[in-house]
């Protein structure tokens, strides 16, 4: 009895101490074989930019890259690039079609659509909305638009052919081995027929978002727009529930808030400052070099895709001999322009295709960096030496157009001038005048930049004659020879692309109607907790990528 | 001449000012070199394409004609369509003012106020060193340029201390809405005033949290003409013969000081009021470049980037009638106070 009472005490204390100990067990076991709490997520991004939509949202008309880029968040197109690829054939994804056929001739391309795709209304898209979207661009005409520019429907699509409730056929003029970089670009963005008007623009209106962009199909909707005279204050995309891979977690960043600044400085002070989560378009040289020393920021180096080349006015002695152009590529020191005057953000370019795309070569290296040896033999023999120097008109833009045109052009001033046989005169211009001026055909040799339409070679190489830039060079027969081998390179099935622009890199080497320079390296800073920033070659900014620990 | 007669002779005296003024900046647009036109093609369009835009842009006509519309256009109070967006001129400057009307208002109120005080205190310790010192404080703010004070500005309160934005009108999303009751609607489009309308005293501090910077720049930059002009207009004041007398009768030195000597010596500062409303306007595009201001400045430099020969025009003659009302309006007030200029 006295064993049975002393058990019996002494197993209630031990049952007691024994729950004790076992619940402190179990919640050091249970507190200590927890997974990590994972990392929070911040709901609202602040994109700061110096950016503006031009004129509209609408794929009809926008042609500036802000436009296309708001196009990009909130629109669907046919086909998309993979994020982080290099472009090619084999990084198309799916995204409105789910797969496509082209024909053996290369002018029939078939895109099957994905099923159960809704607009904001709910309604179903079917192919009658994407032969609605293309033709709409015909009809309107807008003499801003891609469409037009580019001459879409003039030379390229003949006709959009509905075949079934989710297939779409285009007819093309020409074969088209490019026609996937093309309906890949934000122009062929697929409308919503409600906010889109068959015959006109959808313009922007003012307190009115959703009735300012007729895109409702992207991983975003617009849910604010504010203008204020013609500029952009403030934007904001918020995620779309019926974006068509939502369940895949797209967007990781529910709400994108985009804030405009008037400049450069007024950018990178937002950023400092804690105003602005992201940092992207434009900060200068200057900033970027300052900022990537900032351990407080995060500075992200994306792929060059823009470039900067001189043209010669063939319609002006000498420069219509190609020795005299010739003279002149050679004396040229890209390395010294892109270590000095953009700090070591630009790249030396020696083919008007940029490095890491298809067709991209190094043909112009066979003139030297500023060789000017070959720039005085080639000048003698049109009759140029010391005591007769040539005389050179070097035009630069100066109202920001290109990036740090005036410094741009003492450096090649100097690196012509270096050869002892030519005398420089610089002239400046702002962009409206620069333009009349390009057209007047009245400046001699001038500094010039493209942005491309495509992500191609095909929308590089014809630089090299386009009539439009003014150089002339197509008048010439191998301008007609080298626009014969283009044509051939971006249309037929089977063609040796590489081989075909190598071979236009390599007469432009000996005639020299523009000369490339550089690609400029594109940067974006943001604060340390921001991820998932990806600047490919496509020069597409995908906010949906993007997302932010919570500090 | 009566009150009301020489107002009716300002106002008609306005009318042929903002009609030289429209002239010329009518012809100095269409003088400057770049073609609005081909700003709408990059890349290859066709003579025709060329000409039909042209056309739209109202540019085919004769000079003459195209000024006479555009004087027609004016007396119905049309201010054209841009050349860049198609949108209606006055629409895009009307919703571009009340930025900067706001911005110029609050930076008046910083000149004026502390203009003043500091003009008065100087004048008061004159040739000591508190006069100096403020004496060339007023110099220098006159002689700073107005983006590199707000520059530094942006550095100190925005990137050092955090305390207040660098740029913008108000924090995303907080834009107020003005008095909402039922279907009446009242807005002015002045954050400070509308969020106060609103109720709501967060936005009210929110937008003036972000008004601060940029109009105290502005407010500075002037600030040092009020303190040169108060302090030369009062020390001949305090040196007449009613300044002593009240001084001798025992009143109070601020009485001596705003009550009387001040009341005296106001005019010439308020005449310079009118004027500086002027130079703050111009000003105005310089700050609202520097602190990203969404007002008409802005509005301004970009529409020449564009040769927007319409909203340029508009833009001007905007300012030049906003600015003959307020020199009427000063030049009535004078009047009113000064009888002698009436005659």
């Amino acid at each position: 009895m006295t064993l049975s009472r002393k058990v019996k005490g002494i197993s209630t204390t031990a049952i007691v101490a024994i729950i004790a100990v076992l619940v402190v067990v179990a919640g050091l076991y249970w507190y200590f074989t927890l997974p990590p709490a994972g990392p929070e997520y911040k709901d609202t991004l602040i994109w700061g930019t110096t950016d503006s939509v031009e004129n509209t949202i609408d794929p009809s008309q926008a042609y500036d890259f802000f436009g296309w880029c708001i196009i990009q968040q909130t629109g669907l197109t046919l086909v998309e690039i993979q994020p982080g690829s290099e472009a090619g054939p084999e990084d198309f994804i799916p995204a409105l079609a789910t797969d496509w056929t082209v024909s053996t001739d290369m002018k029939t391309w078939t895109f099957n659509l994905r099923q159960g795709v809704k607009f904001e209304d709910e309604t179903e898209v079917t192919a009658d909305d994407v032969k609605y979207s293309f033709d709409r661009a015909n009809v309107i005409q807008n003499e801003d638009s891609f469409q037009v520019n580019m001459g879409t429907f003039d030379i390229l699509i003949d006709s959009v052919e509905v075949t079934d409730t989710y297939q779409v056929v285009f007819h093309l003029k020409v074969p088209a081995s490019y026609f996937l970089q093309y309906v890949a670009c934000q122009a062929f963005a697929i409308v919503n027929p409600n906010y889109a008007a068959y015959d006109a623009i959808t313009e922007y209106a003012e307190g009115d978002a959703r009735a300012s962009n007729p895109n409702d199909l992207g991983r975003y909707v617009l849910t604010k727009w504010e203008r204020v005279a013609g500029k952009d204050v403030e934007m904001w995309l918020e995620a779309n529930p019926n974006y068509w891979d939502a369940a895949s977690g797209w967007p990781k960043t529910n709400k994108i808030i985009i804030k405009m600044y008037t400049d450069a400085t007024a950018l990178r002070l937002a950023l400092e400052a804690g105003d602005v989560d992201v940092a992207f378009r434009h900060l200068t040289s200057t900033d970027i070099e300052d900022l990537q020393d900032n351990p407080a920021v995060e500075v992200w180096e994306g792929k060059g895709a823009a470039i900067q080349y001189l043209i010669f006015q063939e319609h002006m002695s000498p420069f219509d001999d190609a020795r005299a152009r010739r003279a002149l590529a050679a004396a040229l020191d890209r390395s010294a322009v892109c270590t000095t005057v953009f700090l070591g953000q630009a790249k030396p370019l020696y083919s008007m295709i940029p490095e890491g795309m298809m067709g991209h070569t190094e043909a112009f290296k066979a003139l030297g960096d500023a060789n000017t040896d070959l720039t005085k033999s080639l000048l003698a023999e049109l009759g140029y030496d010391e005591d007769n120097k040539l005389a050179v008109d070097l035009w630069y833009e100066s109202s920001g157009h290109y990036p740090s045109s005036a410094d741009q052009a003492l450096f090649y001033k100097d690196a012509f001038e270096a050869s002892g046989v030519v005398e420089v005169t610089l002239h400046s211009a702002d962009w409206p005048s620069y333009r009349q001026n390009r057209n007047a055909e009245v400046m001699q040799v001038y500094i010039y930049g493209w942005y491309p339409d495509y992500i191609d070679p095909d929308n590089y190489a014809f630089l090299y004659f386009a009539t439009w830039l003014h150089h002339n060079y197509i008048e010439t027969a191998n301008g007609q020879a080298m626009e014969a081998l283009w044509t051939q390179a971006g249309g037929a099935p089977d063609a040796d692309r590489p081989g075909l622009y190598a071979q236009i890199d390599d007469m432009a080497v000996q005639d020299c109607p523009v000369i490339p320079i550089f690609s400029i390296t594109p940067y974006a800073v943001t604060n340390l907790n921001v991820e998932g920033v990806v600047m490919d070659i496509t020069q597409s900014w995908r906010l949906w990528l993007l997302y932010a620990t919570v500090e | 001449m009566g009150l009301r007669s020489y107002i009716a002779t300002r106002v008609l005296l306005t009318i042929p000012m903002v009609m030289l003024l429209l002239t010329f900046v009518f012809l100095i647009v269409r003088v400057l070199p770049g073609d609005p036109v081909l700003l709408h093609f990059e890349k290859a369009a066709s003579p025709e394409t060329i000409e039909l835009m042209r056309q739209r842009l109202g540019l085919d006509k004769p000079l003459l004609n195209q000024y006479f519309e555009y004087l027609a256009g004016l007396m119905h109070g049309d201010l054209g369509k841009s050349m860049q967006d198609f949108s209606p001129v006055g629409q895009q400057i009307f919703s571009a003012f009340p930025a900067t009307l706001e911005l110029a208002i609050y930076s008046m109120i910083i000149a004026v106020g502390l203009g003043i005080f500091l003009g008065v205190r100087s004048s008061q310790s004159y040739n000591s060193l508190q006069d100096h010192s403020i004496r060339i404080f007023g110099i220098v703010m006159y002689a700073i340029p107005i983006f590199f004070l707000g520059m530094i500005f942006q550095m100190i309160f925005g990137v050092f201390l955090h305390w207040l934005p660098t740029g913008g009108r108000i924090y995303p999303g907080m834009a107020p809405q003005g008095l909402n009751i039922g279907d009446l609607h009242i807005s002015t489009g002045l954050y400070t005033i509308d969020s106060l309308l609103e109720g709501n005293v967060f936005k009210f501090v929110q937008a003036l949290r972000y008004l601060f910077l940029p109009s105290l720049t502005l407010g500075l930059v002037l600030c040092g003409v009020f303190i040169r002009l108060t302090r030369s207009n009062m020390l001949e004041t305090l040196r007449l013969d009613f300044v002593t007398a009240a001084r001798a009768r025992g009143l109070k030195e601020k009485t001596v000081l705003y009550g009387y000597a001040f009341r005296n010596a106001f005019l010439p500062v308020l005449t310079m009021m009118g004027l500086q409303f002027a130079v703050l306007l111009g000003g105005a595009i310089l700050t609202e470049s520097t602190f990203s201001w969404p007002g008409l400045g802005r509005y301004l430099v970009d529409r020449i980037n564009f040769r927007d020969y319409t909203a340029i025009q508009g833009d001007v003659v905007f300012f030049g009638i906003l600015i003959a009302l307020v020199s009427l309006v000063v030049d009535v007030l004078y009047a009113y106070l000064d009888p002698r200029i009436r005659l």
